[in-house]
């Protein structure tokens, strides 16, 4: 016999998203999931936010497939830090960020980061209760990435384009990479910084400044 | 590239509804899959065939039934259909803001159980 099911196969995931989001806005909370390639530099963005002082309570959670060396980094200073490793899995998922809310200081925070698995592919699918979702490219990745992963960047509200202390040394073109991201996503904010020299960076914690107070 | 959990959660969510209406066999699950989804229907399957013989799926077959990519253009009120998985520009004007109206559904519809 035939049985209706009816069901979306990500509902489970939205329905813990929404919960998780329930807790970040009962906490007066500002969440942003932070997504990039493998080693754009999203873990130094963090670092250089963190080391700015920008007057905001900071919590991160860092997603890896293994490991712990990011929050070891975050650890230093002296933000409050949970490392997920996912085990294989490509992202993270809203379950995942559920099971680790109770060890982190929520009441205590104005913003949280989600630093997703490095991919440009899976993070853009499963919303994990977030405000908002930033993503890093760095140039060194090349002019080709908005067309070739362009999901990532039409679900960010702003692109964080890092190393441009490379440009001298890459044939890059960094005005393509702008012109191709703001096609897919005419809205987006970019930023470009240099978490080596620290050029751009404090464009990028005003902005964040101004969301996460204004939430 | 996450087929797998994904087959996981409909081979989670068909054996509960089985088990809930008192049957114990899925002959057929149905599936619709928008394109842009980000799910390749062959690599749904694959997935689902390999971690169903521990299950009342044992001998399901998973069918899949593709949407296309449907959007409206918010410059030139276009409706439009596309093959490809993700669009960049509305195909009639070529402007870059057009909501997705079609595409993205990730949706089991119904079984076959005994």
């Amino acid at each position: 016999m035939k049985v209706k099911v009816v069901t979306r196969i990500l509902e489970a995931n939205e329905r813990i998203a929404l919960e998780n989001r329930r807790l970040f806005d009962n906490a007066g909370l500002y969440v942003i999931n932070l997504m990039s390639g493998p080693g754009a530099g999203k873990t130094s963005v963090l670092e250089k936010t963190l080391a700015l002082k920008t007057g905001l309570r900071i919590g991160v959670i860092e997603g890896d497939i293994a490991g712990s060396d990011d929050a070891e980094r975050i650890e230093k200073h002296g933000a409050p830090v949970i490392q997920i490793n996912t085990g294989g899995a490509c992202h993270l998922d809203a379950n995942m960020i559920y099971e680790v809310l109770q060890d982190l200081p929520l009441q205590d925070l104005d913003l949280l980061f989600i630093e997703n698995v490095g991919n440009l592919v899976c993070p853009a699918e499963f919303k994990v209760g977030e405000d908002i979702k930033v993503m890093v490219l760095s140039i060194a990745e090349g002019h080709d990435k908005p067309l070739k992963y362009p999901l990532m960047f039409q679900e960010s509200s702003a692109l964080l384009l890092n190393k441009i202390d490379l440009a001298p040394y890459l044939d890059v073109d960094m005005n393509k990479i702008k012109k191709d991201a703001l096609s897919l996503n005419p809205d987006l904010k970019i930023f470009e910084v240099s978490c080596k020299t620290g050029e751009g960076l404090s464009a990028w914690t005003d902005w964040l400044k101004e969301k996460a107070l204004r939430s | 590239m996450h087929e797998l959990s994904i087959a996981q959660n409909v081979l989670d969510i068909v054996s509960e509804q089985c088990t809930r209406s008192g049957h114990t066999k899925i002959d057929s699950v149905n599936l619709r899959i928008g394109r842009a989804s980000g799910i390749m229907p062959d690599a749904l399957i694959f997935a689902f065939n390999a971690i169903k013989p521990d299950s009342i799926a044992r001998d399901a077959l998973l069918n899949i039934e593709e949407v296309p990519v449907t959007g409206l253009c918010n410059d030139c009120a276009s409706s439009f259909i596309v093959q490809e998985e993700y669009i960049l520009n509305c195909p009639v004007c070529k402007g870059s803001s057009f909501q997705i109206t079609s595409g993205r559904e990730l949706d089991i519809i119904d079984m076959e159980v005994s």
